[in-house]
């Protein structure tokens, strides 16, 4: 045999070698809306989903290979969205998280089910960290989406709890929200929530979602209804002029808002939000070992304590992170169908609780925090000197809501 | 056959062959192009050709889309029509909403015409969330693409030639109808509408008809992304699209047919490529439309024009240096533009500024751009953009001297020319 020949065997036997030892990196992948009006949420995941896949890295990666976390911004549509998931399949992404809004989620979730349907043996999970709508984990779940956030049944309910055990509930609740999937969830959530609240729904709203600028007519429809609690999935600009309208004329009335730590929220509303409630899935100033260690490595990464979303999408990824630990490479590759049936059973204990899967919906079962806002808080929000005072954690047993009917989950065999 | 012949020859065979060289990310951008291109080219026959002015077009867009989407989810899945077909759907949708919305909007022309295609097209985009059954709400209404024809339609790839048959044929049509003598009317109509009037024609059902033609073929390219997404959702009926179409058609050209078509195709790879590098990609579209309208207010198809014209008046040789200057000064202008506003835009965001505080030194933690890490407070960092910006403002201060001289040079000689024939006139 000539000489050149050996060498290019040799060469070729290299590479296959090094094919082998050294397979593709695991891919993650986050598409949100990273640029434009609404980008504050979706940069706030991200940093979620960079600390996570720091923290696998530093603990050896996955396979023997650090993993990789590629960013696509939606362009703050459903439509980008659909495009972005096209490139990052391309790119060879089998780990897919989204949270900020329901309709992007909506798109991701049934395209990755077509797209899994299509591609038998190249499945891509989806890890929804925040897209809340009911129907994502109802008539639309399936086998390759998991919702890792709460739902509007899960967080009424805690708070729900806890202002009644505060004594600040009252009988008479206002119900508004938007007029879009999640205000429709919020406002069946706080009617539902009625018999064990103790209360009664004096009157419920459905207003535009983010088009409002005076919200006077609609505080004069709660003055008049002599409600003591305005319940309200409201979030951005909607929650903002709502509470500044009711400061202005005056009204005496406490709110249960599920919103209100986006940033930004308190330096807005100023001294209105004092006394009013929230359900978050997380507070840092939670006193624990386990909190105090994510805060501080939190804060140390990203500049800024853990607050709003950024724990929900922390701890999501986290618990597929633990998954992962007992997922084996096959061929080198990860086996997404064995990661999902791995991810149902999987446990975490989070800062706050332990922290599950529920196989039926793909539903994580997780533990929430319930907060007031307060100047005697340990940590201030947005440069002011007022913050969320931690009340009551439930486990997640105590506030789970059940499995929907509508859902029908197709398993691979 | 003629140049432009073999250009558009040259330009569908290599479409053609794209999916071969091209990731299916990559692909599905290629997919996107041709929508736009579609979607702008039919904005362009009633902004450029009839000059009305639509600030709305998105609603016929979207009404396509979702006239596709309910075909597609038609008897119980199986769809209306073969997925092939869909876009007649499309087609349907927006042309019968076109006709409802044109017949109110073209009684005026001028900016009361383009309020009220606004303000039609926020009436959709306001009600479209509240009838969720038609909708879909804010989840939107999903569907399936049937196989059909032999083609299961399943990849990327299929969906291409699809989406690339679709485009060809309307861009076909789209361009014959400039040749007809409806077309010509339609010039008219940009022209002179009183005069058309005076000659006898109905110039209201005259405009009804293009408006109807230019949404017929927004709801083609509708449809096609519905085709393609499998999904409509209301955002469609944003502002946001309608001012996508109309900053696409002005960048590419308004008043060439290939203008808006290669606007749109390269905007959408714009957003695409870029969008995923920068969270600033919308200042740098921005910034890129105004130095259009600035420099340029005949767009890219103008600017192609324009050298075509200086080559046969200069020659080739001589314009050479020139291109060359303008390039070079093109590129040092947006590098150093863009490495100023990245670093601005790390400098000044929340985290870096929560890090700095952090820093017990005191110092300003080191920023990583371009795989460097630059020190904000060193003076060398900011001076890497100001040589950039420097060096390109003095290559096209020599590109326009450059181009002066050509003048005077064509000047000169054309005097020279005169003075040693003898007039006709003595």
């Amino acid at each position: 045999m000539k000489p050149y020949r050996q060498i290019a065997g040799g060469l070729v036997a290299m590479y296959l070698g090094t094919g082998m030892a050294l397979a593709a990196p695991l891919k993650f992948g986050i598409i949100d809306t990273l640029s434009g009006p609404q980008s504050s949420t979706g940069q706030l995941y991200r940093n979620a989903m960079r600390f996570v896949v720091d923290h696998i890295n530093s603990n050896g990666g996955w396979n023997g290979e650090p993993v990789q976390l590629l960013e696509y911004d939606n362009q703050g549509g459903p439509a980008g969205a659909a495009d972005k998931l096209k490139a990052a399949i391309s790119d060879g992404v089998q780990i897919v998280g989204q949270g900020a809004s329901s309709a992007i989620s909506a798109q991701i979730s049934e395209d990755v089910r077509k797209y899994n349907m299509r591609n038998p043996g190249k499945e891509v999970v989806f890890i929804n960290m925040g897209g809340d709508a009911l129907e994502l984990t109802g008539e639309k779940c399936h086998f390759h989406h998991f919702r890792v956030s709460g739902n509007a049944p899960v967080k009424i309910k805690a708070m729900v709890l806890t202002m009644k055990e505060e004594g600040v509930l009252g009988t008479k609740v206002y119900s508004i929200n938007q007029n879009y999937s999640w205000g429709q969830d919020m406002e069946q959530a706080i009617v539902d929530a009625a018999s064990f609240g103790g209360y009664a729904v004096v009157e419920k709203t459905l207003h535009d979602t983010n088009k409002i600028q005076d919200f006077s007519p609609y505080v004069a429809k709660i003055a008049a209804s002599k409600a003591e609690t305005v319940m309200t999935g409201n979030w951005s600009n909607d929650l903002l002029l709502l509470m500044k309208a009711s400061k202005a004329a005056g009204l005496k009335v406490r709110f249960g808002a599920v919103f209100l730590d986006q940033p930004g929220n308190i330096a807005n509303a100023g001294e209105v939000a004092l006394g009013h409630y929230i359900a978050h899935t997380f507070n840092a100033e939670h006193a624990s070992p386990e909190s105090e260690k994510f805060v501080k490595d939190f804060t140390a990464k990203m500049g800024h304590f853990p607050q709003f979303i950024e724990p929900q999408g922390t701890w999501g990824m986290m618990l597929v992170a633990e998954a992962l630990k007992n997922v084996k490479a096959e061929k080198g590759v990860l086996n997404v169908n064995t990661l999902a049936k791995t991810l149902e059973t999987t446990k975490i204990k989070s800062p706050l609780g332990e922290m599950s899967m529920r196989a039926a919906d793909h539903q994580a079962q997780l533990p929430f925090a319930v907060s007031v806002v307060s100047k005697a808080a340990k940590y201030k929000q947005d440069g002011t000197d007022m913050g969320f005072k931690l009340l009551k954690v439930y486990r997640a047993e105590e506030i789970a809501s059940p499995v929907q009917a509508s859902c029908r989950m197709q398993r691979p065999n | 056959m003629k140049p432009v012949h073999i250009l558009l020859l040259g330009i569908v065979l290599a479409l053609l062959a794209l999916p071969s060289f091209l990731t299916p990310g990559l692909v599905n951008a290629a997919i996107q192009m041709l929508i736009a291109a579609l979607f702008a080219s039919a904005y362009y026959l009633l902004c450029g050709q009839a000059g009305m002015l639509s600030f709305g077009h998105a609603a016929y867009f979207g009404m396509g889309a979702f006239a596709t989407i309910h075909a597609m989810n038609a008897i119980g899945g199986t769809g209306l029509l073969p997925t092939p077909l869909m876009p007649l759907a499309g087609a349907i949708g927006g042309g019968a909403f076109g006709f409802f919305a044109g017949y109110f909007s073209t009684k005026r022309t001028g900016t009361y015409f383009a309020m009220i295609t606004l303000a039609i097209a926020e009436l959709v985009h306001a009600l479209a969330p509240h009838l969720k059954a038609l909708f879909g709400g804010e989840a939107g209404v999903s569907a399936t693409r049937m196989p059909a024809w032999g083609f299961t339609f399943g990849s990327t790839n299929e969906v291409y030639y699809l989406t690339l048959a679709w485009v060809a044929l309307c861009l076909t049509l789209l361009y014959l109808y400039t040749r007809t003598p409806l077309g010509r009317l339609t010039l008219g109509l940009r022209e002179n509408t009183h005069r058309l009037r005076f000659l006898g024609y109905n110039t209201h059902g005259l405009a009804i008809c293009v408006f109807v033609v230019s949404a017929m073929f927004s709801g083609v390219a509708g449809g096609l992304l519905v085709v393609s997404n499998e999904a409509a959702n209301y955002v469609l009926f944003d502002a946001h699209l309608s001012a996508s179409v109309v900053l696409n058609t002005y960048i590419g050209g308004v008043r060439v047919f290939l203008g808006p078509i290669l606007g749109a195709s390269l905007m959408t790879f714009f957003g695409y490529a870029v969008s995923d590098l920068t969270q600033s990609w919308l200042l740098y579209q921005g910034a890129l439309f105004v130095l259009v309208m600035m420099y340029m207010p005949n767009g890219l198809a103008g600017l192609f024009g324009q050298i075509g014209q200086w080559r046969s008046r200069f020659g080739l040789a001589a314009l050479i240096p020139f291109v060359l200057l303008a390039l070079g000064a093109g590129l040092l202008v947006g590098g150093g533009g863009a490495f100023a506003i990245e670093m601005l835009q790390r400098f000044l965001s929340q985290d870096y500024q929560a890090l700095a505080s952090a820093n017990a030194a005191g110092t300003w933690p080191p920023i990583r751009l371009f795989k460097h890490d630059w020190s904000p407070a060193a003076p060398g960092t900011w001076l890497v953009p100001a040589t950039l910006l420097t060096a390109g403002a003095g290559l096209a201060v020599l590109a326009r001297q450059w181009l002066r001289r050509l003048v005077q040079r064509e000047e000169s000689n054309r005097a020279a020319a005169e003075a040693s024939v003898p007039g006709d006139a003595a």
